[in-house]
């Protein structure tokens, strides 16, 4: 029994002993954090509790009893265009995902791989762009829309959104990738293009499932987007039948012929179910350091 | 199949001056040709431009009868060891060497013969479906042999292979590497900065200093009969003594006086035109005799003994300064500080012009 007792007492921590300073700032980071967790939890808890208690009116009441209902998905579901809402953001957001990875694909190979005249200038442009904001050039998006769709009809503003979007996405992932892709030894390349590779072959083959782990932050990141974005679609949008689900929800709290705060706590809820599924499918490939190995260890 | 080298040069963009320029070369069939030389020398790019990933400046490279100038890297029936073995991390040791055949679109049973056979030679079926992770360093180079190997290729290019490995390893591997040669028999260049690998393995090694070819040659020529003071330098550890000097009356004299040789008939004869001119002679460590009767001699102090068990390395220096490294066996006893008088082997002696630095006799 002694000697089980002995080996709990043994200081096994790689760290020095916590001196009375220690302790107190120890006390105080972790008040400061579940102040801070409560602060994000709250509001949270009180828009889950809210959506589903069948107690609450048009307006949000807090401290009222609870009796559990589904009327307020009900009324989302039957009065609400929320169904053609939650269509219409995961067309854009799977659009520009997939929009932003062909292109920053493409254009991180090759500012990683090429020596091209204009490189350096045109990387240090794309780098500039990305500081003004998308929004700032909402009257160009108005006449480029309205030139493009003269042209072809078929362009609707939910396309120009998507290529705003993917736009945006673009430049900015491009560094990324770039930079992820600088860090893959360029024997790899080389070896694959003995081994009988085209370029593209050796991105396909060699460097995109290198590279994965990146690819699919670049997917996730592109993909919530349009699921966070209001600004855009409230402006660019005019019809509610083209709404996203934020511009779609926003007319249940600021309009007073649609108002039902509930339903918008239940269709806030609602919203993070795509966002989680796409996680759960990318969670695989969010796993890094599949690079270790490849060149010497 | 045999590999030509044709007044090669190459000049990389954005730069004011060839890299390495007049390259002429004859790789033979059949032949482990090192090519060796410091670094920046422009080794790794003379390899890579014979593998087709440098463009080639001018010149011609031939395989064969063919020019290849122009032809890209999957073409020109290569394969290639890289330094850092660059295996695909995302596939298996298998695929990894199935990786190239499968490119081009060899039938699957083909291929699982190939691999298996390389496998075999190179003792890796163990972990043909580990990746490359998982793997140690001495046995990712293994699979990078392997997936050079199956493609059995007409050229067989390393690139420093076995600079990843510890010494020992290393050691074991060079074995390895020679045995394998003579078993494929494949046509093969080795770049390497390092060179026991070069002096151990190869039947013909090309030294290169500042992007031109010093010497080319077979290893014995190398160390018996260096071109010139570069090659002398660089061939040989612990590094060859040059003592600067001139030749007076057909004798050759220190710039300090405290050396002074007769060199043996057949060098005299090549030193005539020298006469009173600079001449720095070159004497391996292990070429100092120590005998009574002998007629030139020279007395150092023993700075430092250095013992390697087979050898002792004396690092001594001569009244006047001047820094001699001598080897001798291991078992002579040799006291730090003590005074010691040496003679030189004539038959081994190097002569070279130090103007120029080419060798004389």
């Amino acid at each position: 029994m002694g000697l089980f007792k002995k080996k709990n007492e043994l200081y096994l921590s790689d760290k020095q002993p916590l001196t009375i300073m220690g302790v107190i700032m120890l006390i105080l980071s972790y008040i400061v954090l579940c102040t801070w967790a409560f602060a994000i939890i709250w509001p949270l808890y009180q828009m889950v509790v809210s959506a589903f208690n069948g107690l609450q009116g048009q307006y949000l009441m807090l401290n009222r009893k609870f009796e559990f209902s589904f009327r307020h998905f009900e009324y989302l579901f039957t009065e609400t265009l929320f169904l053609k809402w939650v269509v219409n953001t995961i067309f854009i957001a799977v659009s520009t995902a997939v929009l932003v990875l062909v292109f920053v694909s493409f254009t991180g190979f090759a500012y990683s791989r090429y020596r091209f005249k204009g490189r350096k200038a045109s990387l240090m442009a794309v780098m500039l762009i990305q500081t003004i904001p998308a929004f700032a050039g909402i009257t160009a998006y108005f006449t480029m829309h309205s030139i493009i769709s003269a042209l072809v009809p078929a362009f609707s503003r939910q396309m120009m959104l998507i290529l705003i979007y993917s736009g945006g996405g673009i430049a900015g992932n491009t560094f990324i990738l770039k930079g992820y892709i600088d860090s893959i030894s360029t024997e790899l390349d080389d070896a694959a293009k003995i081994d009988g590779c085209s370029s593209m072959k050796v991105y396909r083959l060699i460097i995109m499932p290198i590279a994965k782990p990146m690819l699919a932050i670049i997917a996730l990141w592109s993909f919530i987007g349009p699921f966070m974005d209001y600004l855009l679609p409230r402006v660019l949008l005019t019809n509610p039948e083209d709404y996203t689900l934020a511009a779609g929800l926003f007319t249940l709290i600021n309009d007073f012929r649609t108002l039902n705060q509930p339903a918008f706590a239940a269709g806030g809820l609602l919203t993070a179910v795509p966002i989680v599924v796409m996680f759960a499918i990318l969670q695989k490939q969010l796993v890094s350091g599949l690079a270790k190995g490849s060149v010497k260890g | 199949m045999k590999v030509r080298l044709k007044n090669i040069g190459k000049k990389y963009e954005g730069r004011e001056e060839f890299t390495i320029r007049n390259i002429d070369l004859e790789i033979e069939d059949k032949e482990f040709c090192v090519i060796l030389g410091p670094s920046g020398c422009g080794k790794t790019t003379l390899l890579r431009m014979i593998a087709g990933l440098n463009s080639i400046t001018e010149g011609d490279l031939l395989f064969g009868d063919m020019r290849v100038n122009k032809v890209p890297s999957k073409d020109r029936d290569i394969a290639m060891v890289f330094q850092s073995y660059a295996l695909y991390p995302h596939m298996t040791v298998y695929e990894n060497m199935a990786f190239s055949l499968s490119m081009r679109k060899e039938r699957k049973k083909i291929i699982h013969d190939r691999v298996m056979e390389a496998a075999e030679v190179l003792q890796i079926k163990d972990y043909l479906y580990s990746k490359p992770s998982d793997i140690s360093g001495g046995q990712r180079q293994r699979v990078a042999l392997g997936r050079a190997m199956v493609r059995k290729p007409s050229v067989f290019l390393m690139d420093e292979p076995l600079s990843n490995l510890d010494a020992k390893l290393r050691e074991h591997m060079r074995v390895e590497l020679v045995r394998l040669h003579k078993q494929l028999g494949t046509t093969s260049i080795y770049v390497t900065h390092d060179q026991t690998e070069a002096m151990t393995m190869a039947s013909k090694i090309v030294l290169m200093n500042d992007g031109i070819i010093q010497q080319s040659g077979k290893p014995d020529d190398f160390y018996h009969r260096p071109n010139n003071m570069f090659v002398a330098k660089f061939i040989g550890s612990p590094t060859i003594n040059l003592v600067k000097g001139k030749i007076i009356r057909g004798k050759f004299v220190s710039d300090d006086g405290e050396v002074s040789i007769t060199p043996k008939a057949n060098d005299k004869f090549a030193l005539d035109k020298f006469e009173g001119k600079e001449v720095t002679v070159g004497i391996r460590p292990e070429r100092f005799i120590s005998r009574s009767d002998l007629s030139d001699t020279l007395t150092c102090v023993i700075d430092v003994v250095e013992m390697l068990g087979k050898e002792k390395i004396l690092y001594a220096k001569t009244k006047t300064g001047q820094e001699l490294i001598i080897s001798t066996p291991g078992h002579y006893v040799f006291e730090d500080g003590s005074e010691h008088t040496f003679g030189f082997d004539v038959d081994a002696l190097h002569f070279f012009d130090s103007e120029s630095g080419r060798r004389i006799n």
